[in-house]
């Protein structure tokens, strides 16, 4: 029994409160805590700050090769803003060497909300590959 | 902004080394080194403009400085057999 239950018990034993009075007080307070307790399961969330890469490979000799990365998710929407600075004639020699390596994209189709859209929904990805000798893992944190 | 980059790396002999680098020092060599860089970003935009890529300076200059107040809590380590750095931003 939590605190207030007790004090309620209390004031029952001292005689301050009749025995209807406390049983009127301790439903209220049975009604009051699952209310809480939605509250607090229904709150948001925290945003996720970082996105983590981690690499593992035990392919390559004794010790395993390692990758460790933490990338702010604020510092990949500044790289995307930056990539709306890209001049036309550049995008346009990006796109035709996409299109030559078998990636046809049109990267000037790529609209800078579009892409901040992207990064907003990422908390959502997690990538966890597990192979005999390497094991890779992406996720927000 | 970042306020300390620290950087580990693992020596030949297999022990490792830590650097703490103040960003306020390096703000301060940059300042120093002011006249040049201007310089070199008129340079680079006549070179743009010759070439026809036209680049904003002011949003390449906010770009960057979003870039930069963006970078603390950013982490890279790779540790692949002699090769081992840890490079962290505060």
């Amino acid at each position: 029994m939590d605190e207030q239950g007790r004090q309620i018990l209390m004031m029952l034993a001292e005689g301050k409160i009749t025995a209807d009075e406390a049983e009127r007080l301790i439903n209220a307070l049975e009604r009051q805590q699952p209310e809480l307790a939605a509250g607090a399961e229904s709150r948001p969330k925290a945003r996720p700050k970082y996105l983590r890469v981690l690499v593992e490979d035990t392919s390559t000799g004794d010790e395993p090769s390692r990758i460790n990365i933490r990338v702010p998710l604020q510092l990949l929407r500044a790289g995307v803003r930056l990539t709306s600075l890209v001049p036309p004639k550049a995008m346009t020699k990006i796109n035709t060497e996409l299109a030559r390596s078998g990636v046809p994209i049109d990267l000037s189709e790529l609209k800078p909300a579009q892409l901040e859209e992207l990064i907003d929904q990422l908390h959502e990805v997690t990538v966890d590959v597990d192979g005999f000798t390497s094991k890779v893992q992406v996720f927000c944190e | 902004m970042p306020q300390l980059v620290t950087v580990r790396y693992r020596r030949p002999d297999g022990r490792w080394r830590r650097l703490f680098i103040p960003v306020l020092l390096v703000l301060v060599v940059l300042l120093m080194l002011s006249p040049l860089l201007v310089l070199a970003a008129l340079g680079g935009l006549i070179v743009g403009r010759v070439y026809g890529y036209r680049v904003s300076f002011l949003g390449a200059l906010g770009g960057l400085g979003q870039v930069l107040w963006a970078l603390p809590g950013a982490r890279l380590e790779i540790d692949d057999g002699q090769t081992a750095f840890l490079i962290r931003v505060f």
